[in-house]
C-alpha cells in the first residue's frame, strides 16, 4: 500500500472503521440471538381473593398441577410451575390477596429457532442478517488492496463491489424498523385482536406458523389461550443495532465524500427536511385515505391498515348528490367576484400610489397599512348589521364585498411594490408623445407587471376561497354557501360523516393548492419587499 | 425619481377613490357601527337603544370566562408565534441551502399556506380522535404504541393541541417571508466571514440574524394580528368546551354574540380586542414606515 500522504492514511483509516462497524453489527446480531429467548406457558390461571394456603388456593393449584401433567403426558414436555402473589389493601381497608399459577415448558426458544421458524418476523430478520453477510465479504473484496485509493481511481469492479455494500447496508438498515414492526404485529396486537373475538383475515395462517414455532404444533386450537404467556427476553440487543447501522450508513456517506462534520450537517439537513415533509403531508394522506373510506372503517377502533381495505369512489358520488358542487360553484363565484372587485379597484390605486406624488399620499399609505390588522373576526357583529342595512346579509354578493374590502390593502402593497420595481421611463415617454395617463398604465406598464399581478390575482382568489368565518356568520341558506361553510353540514354535535367530511375537503383544496404551488416563488418576496423598493 | 407626469391637482385621487370607497364602506363603517354599538344598550331582539355608560364593557369584564380566556389568548399568541417564528426560521435555513430535491421540498411546504384553516381544524380533529383517530391508527400499525392513547385526556391538553396545529399552520407563512430575506442576503458578506475563519453559528448570529432582521420583524407583528384573530382552529376542535376554557378571545366574542345572544359584551370585547390590535399595528407601521424612508 501507497500510504505516503497523511489524507491516505486518514482515508484508510476511515475504511477500515467503517469494516469494523459493519462486523460489529453482524457480530451484534448473531451474538444476540441466542440472547433473546422466548419462554412458553402452557397453562396459566389466576385466582382472586386468594392467600397462598387458604382451601382455594389448596383446589386450584391441584387443578393447575393436573393440567400440566396432562400436558407433560401429551407432549412429552418438562414442565414448570410458578405462582406469583399479589398483595394490597382495599378501600376498605381490608387486605386481599390475587395468586397467579403459570406452567411454563422448560424448553426454551432462542433466536436461532425464531431464525429457523416460519415465521415472517424470522423470515425478515434471517434476511437482515444475510444482507449483513453480504455486504462485509462485498466491502472486505472491495478493498482489497485497494484500501488507499481514490473513488475516480477504483476500476469498475471494485466500484461496484462497494456500491454493492452501500446498498445491502441501506437494505439492512431499512429492514430494521420492518422487523420491529412485524414483531410487534406477530406478538402483540394481532393475538389481542384475533383473542378479543375479532378474528381478523390471515389471523388464523398466523396463529398456525406461531403454533409450529413455539409449541410444535401441538397447541391446535388451544394456541390462542397459551400465546397469551409468551414472553420474550430482552429487546435491547436488537435495539442496539439500530444506532450501529446508522452509524454504518453514515461512515458510508464519508468514506465518499472525506469531511464527517459537513457530512453530518448535510445528514441532519436532509432529516430535518424529510421530517418536515413527512409532518407537513401527514394531514393530506389522512385526508385522501379517510375520504375513500367507507362509514365503518373511519369510525373503527381496531382499522389495521395504513390505506383502505376497498377504496370508495362512491363517496365522491354521494357528496355530489349533498349539493358539494353547489358549494364549490359559489366558491368560485365568491373567489372570482372578490378577485375581480379587489383588482379593479387595486390597480388604480397601487398605480396612483406608486407612479404619482400627491398631497395624503402617506395618509394613505399608512391607511393601506392599518387596515392589513383590521381583522373580519373582530369586527363581525358590526359587519353583520351593516349587511343587514345594505339587504346583502345572506347573500355571494355581501361576500363578495367583504373579502374584496378585506384583501385590498394586501393587493394595494403587492401590487404598488411590483409597479415601484418598474421602471417608469417607457410610461413618461408615452405620456410625452401624447398618451393619456390611463392608456400609459394599460398599454405599457400592466403587460410587463403581469406577472407580479396573476401573483395578486391569485393570492386574493385563495383567502376568498379559504374565509370562512364572515361566511358562516352572513349566509345561512344553504345554496348559498361557499364549500368552506357547506363541507361542515357533514359534521354535527352528535355524528361527523369523517369520510364526507374529507373527501369534500380534497376537492377543496386541490385545486387551491396547485396554485399557491404556481406562486410560491413570488409570494414571499412580494408579502415583505412590497413596499421595500421604494 | 421613478414618477409621471399628473395633469390635473385632482387627478390621483380619482385614481385612489374606487379603493377608498371599498374599503371605508366595508372596512371602516363596521368598524364605526362597533365602537358605537358597544356604547350602547341593545336589547335581545337587536334594537340598538341609547348611550348606557360603558354598562357593555363592565358586563364583559364581568363574564365569567373573562380572566379564562385572556390568559388562553396570551398562551395562544405567545406559543404560537414564539415556537412557529422559531421552526419557520429553521424550515426556512433547511430550505435555503442547496440540496437535490430543493422546490419539492418548498412546494410541500407551502401546503398548510394553501388549505382553508377549518380543513385543517377538521383534519387534525380527526387524527387526534381517542378512540379511532389516525394517529393511533398510523402507530398502532407501525408498532410504536402498543394500545389507543387518548390524545384529549383534558382541556389542558387539547388546547396544547390546538396550539400545535396553530405552530403548524403558521410555519409556512413564517418560513416564506424569512426565506425570502435570506435569499437577498448578498453571498459576500458569507465568503468574508468565512476567509475571517468564522463557523457556522457565528455567520449565524452575526450575519444571517442581523440581515434577516427586518423582515422577521414585519412577519412578527403580521403574524400576531393574525393568529390573534385565528378563530377557525378553535372553533373546529374544541368549540371552546368544556365551559369556556379553551376559548380565545375571537372565539368567546363570536359565542357571545351568535350563540348566547349577547351583543352588546360581545361588541365591548371587539373593542378590547381592536385596542391590542392598534398597538400591534402601531407598531407595525413604524417599523414599515421606516423601512419606506430607507
Amino acid at each position: 500500500m501507497r500510504l505516503n500522504t497523511p489524507e491516505a492514511v486518514l482515508r484508510v483509516n476511515r475504511r477500515a472503521l467503517i469494516a469494523a462497524l459493519l462486523a460489529a453489527a453482524l457480530c451484534l446480531v448473531a451474538v444476540s440471538l441466542p440472547i433473546w429467548e422466548f419462554s412458553v406457558t402452557v397453562f396459566a390461571r389466576k385466582s382472586g381473593n386468594t392467600f397462598v394456603g387458604d382451601e382455594k388456593y389448596q383446589a386450584v393449584k391441584a387443578e393447575v398441577e393436573a393440567e400440566a401433567a396432562r400436558y407433560s403426558e401429551e407432549t412429552g414436555a418438562v414442565t414448570q410451575l410458578f405462582e406469583n402473589v399479589t398483595e394490597r389493601t382495599n378501600s376498605k381497608g381490608e387486605k386481599t390477596s390475587m395468586v397467579a399459577f403459570e406452567v411454563r415448558q422448560a424448553m426454551r426458544r432462542t433466536g436461532w429457532d425464531f431464525v429457523r421458524s416460519p415465521l415472517a418476523s424470522g423470515r425478515i430478520l434471517l434476511a437482515l442478517i444475510l444482507c449483513l453477510l453480504a455486504a462485509a465479504v462485498l466491502l472486505g473484496a472491495g478493498m482489497m488492496g485497494a484500501m488507499d485509493t481514490d473513488w475516480p481511481e477504483l476500476d469498475l469492479r471494485k466500484r461496484g463491489m462497494r456500491m454493492g455494500a452501500a446498498g445491502l447496508g441501506l437494505v439492512a438498515l431499512l429492514l430494521v424498523p420492518v422487523f420491529m414492526m412485524s414483531c410487534n404485529l406477530a406478538f402483540t396486537r394481532w393475538i389481542k385482536l384475533a383473542s378479543d373475538g375479532m378474528p381478523r383475515p390471515g389471523t388464523e395462517a398466523l396463529l398456525h406458523t406461531l403454533d409450529g414455532f413455539l409449541y410444535g404444533g401441538t397447541a391446535g386450537d388451544k394456541v390462542l389461550e397459551l400465546m397469551g404467556g409468551v414472553r420474550h427476553g430482552p429487546l435491547w440487543p436488537l435495539l442496539a443495532t439500530l444506532p450501529l447501522l446508522v452509524g454504518f450508513g453514515l461512515c458510508a456517506v464519508v468514506c465518499a465524500d472525506g469531511d464527517p462534520r459537513h457530512t453530518l450537517a448535510r445528514a441532519l439537513l436532509i432529516a430535518f427536511v424529510v421530517v418536515l415533509c413527512v409532518v407537513i403531508l401527514y394531514p393530506y394522506y389522512v385526508m385522501v385515505i379517510t375520504g375513500f373510506r367507507s362509514n365503518a372503517e373511519t369510525t373503527d377502533m381496531y382499522f389495521q391498515h395504513m390505506f383502505p381495505t376497498k377504496w370508495v369512489w362512491g363517496n365522491l358520488k354521494d357528496i355530489i348528490d349533498r349539493g358539494v358542487l353547489r358549494y364549490l360553484l359559489n366558491s368560485l363565484l365568491l373567489s372570482v367576484g372578490a378577485t375581480a372587485i379587489a383588482l379593479l379597484c387595486g390597480i388604480p390605486a397601487a398605480y396612483a400610489m406608486a407612479r404619482m406624488h400627491f398631497a395624503g399620499r402617506k395618509v394613505f399609505l399608512g391607511f393601506v397599512i392599518m387596515s392589513q390588522m383590521f381583522s373580519p373576526v373582530v369586527l363581525l357583529v358590526g359587519i353583520s348589521r351593516l349587511m343587514n342595512t345594505l339587504h346583502l346579509n345572506d347573500s355571494l354578493l355581501g361576500l363578495i364585498f367583504i373579502n374584496a374590502a378585506f384583501n385590498q390593502a394586501f393587493a394595494i402593497w403587492l401590487l404598488r411594490g411590483t409597479f415601484v420595481s418598474i421602471s417608469s421611463e417607457m410610461e413618461q415617454a408615452a405620456c410625452i408623445d401624447g398618451c393619456s395617463t390611463v392608456s400609459a398604465m394599460l398599454r405599457v406598464l400592466l403587460p410587463i407587471a403581469a406577472p407580479g399581478i396573476v401573483t395578486t390575482l391569485i393570492f386574493v382568489f385563495i383567502n376568498a376561497w379559504n374565509e370562512y368565518t364572515i361566511s358562516t356568520v352572513l349566509i345561512s341558506t344553504t345554496s348559498n354557501k361557499p364549500i368552506t361553510v357547506g363541507i361542515t353540514q357533514f359534521s354535527s354535535f352528535n355524528m361527523i360523516e369523517w369520510q364526507y367530511l374529507f373527501a369534500a375537503a380534497l376537492l377543496a383544496t386541490v385545486p387551491v393548492v396547485i396554485l399557491f404551488m404556481c406562486i410560491e416563488k413570488h409570494l414571499a418576496a412580494g408579502l415583505t419587499a412590497g413596499g421595500v423598493k421604494g | 425619481m421613478n414618477t409621471i407626469p399628473i395633469r390635473h391637482k385632482w387627478e390621483p385621487y380619482v385614481w385612489l377613490l374606487p379603493s377608498i370607497l371599498l374599503m371605508s364602506i366595508f372596512v371602516v363603517f363596521p368598524i364605526g357601527i362597533v365602537f358605537k354599538l358597544s356604547m350602547s344598550e341593545i336589547s335581545k331582539a337587536g334594537v340598538v337603544g341609547a348611550w348606557n355608560n360603558f354598562a357593555n364593557f363592565r358586563a364583559a369584564f364581568r363574564d365569567p370566562a373573562f380572566g379564562t380566556v385572556m390568559q388562553n389568548t396570551a398562551v395562544w399568541v405567545v406559543s404560537v408565534v414564539g415556537l412557529s417564528t422559531l421552526l419557520g426560521f429553521v424550515t426556512a435555513m433547511a430550505l435555503n441551502a442547496e440540496f437535490r430535491g430543493r422546490r419539492v421540498a418548498r412546494s410541500i411546504v407551502v401546503f398548510p399556506w394553501a388549505t382553508s384553516l377549518v380543513i385543517q381544524a377538521s383534519v387534525w380533529n380527526y387524527i387526534i380522535k381517542g378512540e379511532y383517530g389516525n394517529l393511533n391508527n398510523v402507530l398502532l400499525n407501525l408498532g410504536i404504541i402498543k394500545s389507543a392513547v387518548n390524545w384529549r385526556a383534558t382541556y389542558q391538553i387539547e388546547f396544547a393541541w390546538e396550539c400545535g396545529v396553530g405552530i403548524f399552520v403558521t410555519i409556512p407563512f413564517v418560513a416564506f417571508t424569512v426565506l425570502a430575506g435570506l435569499q437577498s442576503i448578498d453571498n459576500a458578506y458569507y465568503e468574508a466571514a468565512t476567509v475571517d475563519g468564522a463557523g457556522f453559528w457565528r455567520k449565524l448570529w452575526n450575519v444571517t440574524i442581523p440581515l434577516v432582521k427586518p423582515s422577521l420583524t414585519v412577519c412578527t407583528v403580521l403574524n400576531i394580528i393574525y393568529v390573534f384573530n385565528s378563530f377557525p382552529i378553535i372553533y373546529t376542535i374544541t368549540k371552546g368546551a368544556p365551559a369556556n376554557k379553551t376559548d380565545t378571545m375571537v372565539t368567546l366574542l363570536y359565542m357571545r354574540a351568535f350563540y348566547d345572544n349577547q351583543k352588546g359584551p360581545a361588541t365591548a370585547m371587539s373593542v378590547i380586542g381592536f385596542a391590542i390590535l392598534c398597538v400591534c399595528a402601531g407598531v407595525y407601521m413604524m417599523v414599515t414606515m421606516r423601512k419606506e424612508e430607507q
